[in-house]
């Protein structure tokens, strides 16, 4: 996987600077070996979610940033930062798809092998008697250390409670009780090694469980043209667009256009795209209307993805 | 292809075992850091100098620090459950912790949370959910709980998010909301309570068919509750919507008698039959003549009547008022006087006479009004003289009434698409909550989309109506983030005095 994590930042940093170079470099890394690994696009409803942080990894340096949308295991109470899984818009997971990096894996809800679950159960519950035989082991390597650790600094003040220590030390292998509920275990994020059923994955393009309709497509087309210029985007909602567009990564960077996505023949009436454009400004960044050019106009062969046209309202002063 | 099948399924295979936990690894992580790193300001534009791309190398590893962190809890302090796919719920094994206060629900001595509560607990490392002896990873968890039929994902991202604040969230129940017919009769809010407490009791005594059983008793405490409840209840802020429910009543009260009486009138003349007065002291006759042989039905024959016994019956003791009594009734008639005392009303001997009288005042009163005006089929909504203000002016020239959202509402049709998910109440910090009687809900929670439509009038009446005076807040859910929005009934205000 992605070990050097320095390495996959170079095109975010090269990206707003030369577009070009972005795309060599991304293309270069995807002939890496270690690109290979597919990433596990996992279907909840019709939503696309991403559950390995290996696989968050991988899309993270291809710039498919998703949004966070589980409680972090670190501190679940809070809505500041929030953890595992990461949701993806169907553009970004159309565009793992398009380019061979993710594969929509689908998930039996149960295998009826009776054999292999029985196994499955007993691996798990070796695997439960072990972890706490080995975490006995550390526990009373850890309370030793402690003691022996008292002693060292008592040494010099009086030797009535150092002994009293070091008989403890002595007593401890004997003594040592490690309870069976102070066992520390594991609540899995993503689905365990003992999961019930290995997941399938499906690498036709026609199981793609969410239907592609005009305006996905749409939104798609505008998706990956910036992309392919080394653009970051994240979900416009809230600004009432389709995208917020980043020069760099969003977590460094703030939004400087907000895309709105139109097909060539689609009206709009002038107060909506007024109405955006006064709170693009209002929020410091520029409205783009974007729209798709399809083939036949562009007059290129049917192989080359047609350019999208992009275009922003400006006031202009009459004297 | 088929080269790459074979590679990618080994690499998916190490995958699986890459995120599990060695035993000293969760040792380890017994005394691992709760901090949470700050997100710094960011960046206008990548400038591609060292400074920036360090700090964007540190943002990135405290990212992938914190994601890739693993719950790891004591068993001790987990406590266990069970998902059964069939009821769609998860059944508690051990005993339930301090999250019981607000969620679950016990059904057959059993204890049960929704799945959508145990998913959330799931997230926040306090219960561990087993299917067939194995237990649920997180993903697992949404993969088999989230649906359709219990709550989608967008739904539980909304009920995480506020539960994360530290709100209380319940699934919304309809039947648990006052009917249309109980708003009407105005019943306090504390039998409602009651009526729902009987509820669950019975549910779980015999959880089918319970709301056929439930009918009668429910209807019985209502009706008692509704005498000793009647004083506190003209306090509650319902009032104002339900007294318009209720002048509904007196009006077809009033209106629906009229066709009776006309189809009975030609009968009888009211203008030559006159009534006697027992009850009047002046005239103490003892004996009543026989009424009109016309009057009365087929061969009936009444003689004179002695009405004695019947007088002594009669309480014709003066009555005696409380000087408290007499200054009210002083008071009263202050403003409206008594038809009886009104000298030219007694001269009337019958009610044609009376109504003759009335009529004249009419015209007297309206003898200086321009005829061109008064006397026709249309007539100006005002009278000369009987506004003090503008306002009031305004007020009695206005056609067109305001309208809010309250009215008319029992007669449009439900909406499918508009439902509203759930009951929220404040966090616990701000008021109590108790589950067998949580109260009026703080707001209640509509989930939607922002590439979905904005609620119509329609919509929002139905959906404030079902809520009741609960105010309705829309949830909308746009890739991880969050929004809330309301609409509120607006008045206009008014500068004319």
């Amino acid at each position: 996987m992605d070990g050097d994590p320095a390495e996959m930042n170079m095109p975010q940093s090269l990206a707003s600077i030369e577009v070009k170079d972005d795309m060599d470099t991304r293309s270069e890394s995807e002939n890496q070996p270690e690109g290979d690994a597919l990433v596990d696009i996992s279907f909840c409803g019709s939503t696309p979610l991403l559950w390995k942080v290996s696989d968050m990894r991988r899309c993270r340096s291809v710039g498919v940033s998703g949004a966070l949308v589980g409680a972090l295991a670190r501190q679940p109470r809070q809505n500041v930062r929030l953890g595992r899984p990461l949701e993806l818009l169907q553009e970004e997971a159309l565009l793992l798809e398009e380019t061979s990096t993710g594969v929509a894996s689908q998930h039996t809800q149960d295998c009826g092998d009776e054999e292999m679950h029985s196994a499955a159960v007993r691996q798990y519950e070796a695997s439960l008697e072990s972890s706490y035989k080995e975490q006995c082991a550390l526990a009373l390597q850890d309370k030793k250390t402690v003691l022996k650790k008292i002693i060292n600094e008592k040494e010099n003040v009086t030797d009535d409670s150092g002994n009293a220590i070091r008989d403890r030390l002595n007593a401890l292998d004997q003594a040592f009780r490690f309870p069976w509920p102070a066992m520390a275990v594991q609540l899995c994020t993503a689905r365990a090694g003992f999961s019930h059923c290995p997941e399938e994955r499906s690498f036709l393009s026609t199981d793609w469980p969410v239907p592609r309709d005009e305006r996905l497509n749409t939104r798609f087309c505008v998706y990956r043209d910036l992309r392919n210029k080394g653009f970051y985007l994240t979900s416009a909602g809230k600004f009432g667009g389709d995208f917020l567009v980043y020069p760099g990564d969003p977590l460094r960077f703030h939004a400087h256009f907000i895309a709105l996505c139109l097909s060539m023949d689609e009206e709009l009436p002038l107060s909506d795209i007024l109405a955006i454009a006064r709170l693009g400004s209002n929020v410091k960044k520029t409205v783009l209307l974007c729209s798709p050019q399809s083939r036949s106009e562009t007059g290129k062969d049917e192989s080359v993805e047609g350019d999208v046209v992009y275009s922003s309202l400006q006031w202009s002063s009459m004297v | 292809m088929a080269d790459r099948d074979t590679s990618t399924t080994d690499a998916h295979t190490l995958n699986v075992y890459q995120e599990l936990l060695s035993p000293s690894e969760l040792f380890e992580a017994r005394s691992r850091s709760h901090k949470i790193p700050l997100k710094g300001q960011k960046d206008f534009l990548p400038d591609g100098s060292e400074k920036q791309t360090a700090r964007l190398q540190q943002r990135l590893d405290e990212h992938w620090t914190l994601l890739a962190e693993e719950r790891v809890e004591r068993l001790g302090n987990l406590v266990k459950a069970v998902w059964t796919p069939e009821e769609r719920l998860v059944e508690l094994q051990s005993p339930a912790g301090k999250f019981w206060q607000t969620m679950g629900f016990s059904e057959r001595g059993k204890q049960y949370l929704r799945p959508e509560e145990a998913l959330y607990l799931m997230e926040c490392g306090n219960v561990q959910v087993f299917y067939r002896d194995l237990p649920l990873s997180i993903q697992e968890g949404y993969e088999r709980f989230l649906s359709s039929e219990t709550v989608t994902l967008h739904q539980y991202q909304v009920f995480g998010h506020l539960k994360r604040l530290g709100y209380v969230v319940n699934r919304f129940d309809p039947s648990l909301v006052p009917s249309t017919y109980e708003r009407q009769l105005n019943l306090p809010a504390s039998s409602r309570d009651k009526q729902r407490k009987q509820l669950k009791r019975k549910r779980s005594q015999s959880p089918v068919s319970r709301d056929k059983q439930n009918t009668s008793p429910v209807e019985k405490t209502t009706a008692e509750d509704q005498s000793d409840e009647l004083v506190k209840s003209s306090e509650s802020p319902l009032e104002s919507a339900d007294a318009s429910d209720r002048t509904w009543w007196m009006e077809r009260d009033v209106q629906s008698p009229p066709p009776q009486v006309q189809s009975t009138a030609p009968r009888w003349d009211f203008s030559s039959i006159s009534f006697p007065d027992l009850g009047s002291r002046r005239s103490r006759s003892v004996c009543l003549a026989s009424p009109d042989r016309s009057l009365l039905p087929g061969a009936l024959e009444v003689g004179d009547c002695d009405v004695a016994p019947w007088l002594s019956r009669l309480n014709m003791k003066q009555e005696k008022l409380s000087r408290r009594d007499r200054e009210r009734q002083r008071e009263r008639d202050r403003y409206r006087r008594d038809v009886n005392s009104d000298r030219e009303v007694r001269r009337c001997r019958n009610w044609a006479e009376y109504f003759q009288l009335l009529e004249d005042r009419r015209r007297r009163g309206q003898r200086d009004r321009p005829a061109h005006l008064w006397e026709r089929e249309v007539t100006p909504l005002t009278q000369p003289g009987q506004c003090a203000s503008h306002r009031e002016l305004l007020d009695q020239i206005n056609i067109v009434k305001p309208s809010s959202w309250s009215e008319g509402v029992s007669r449009l049709s439900p909406s499918d698409q508009w439902k509203i998910s759930f009951d929220v109440y404040q966090p616990d910090t701000v008021a109590e909550f108790k589950k067998s009687h949580p109260g009026k809900p703080y707001s209640r929670m509509c989930v939607c989309r922002f590439d979905g439509p904005v609620p119509d009038l329609h919509a929002m009446k139905q959906l404030s109506f079902q809520s009741g005076d609960v105010p309705v807040t829309f949830a909308v859910v746009d890739h991880g983030d969050i929004s809330f929005y309301c609409f509120k009934d607006f008045k206009l205000p008014t500068d004319v005095y």
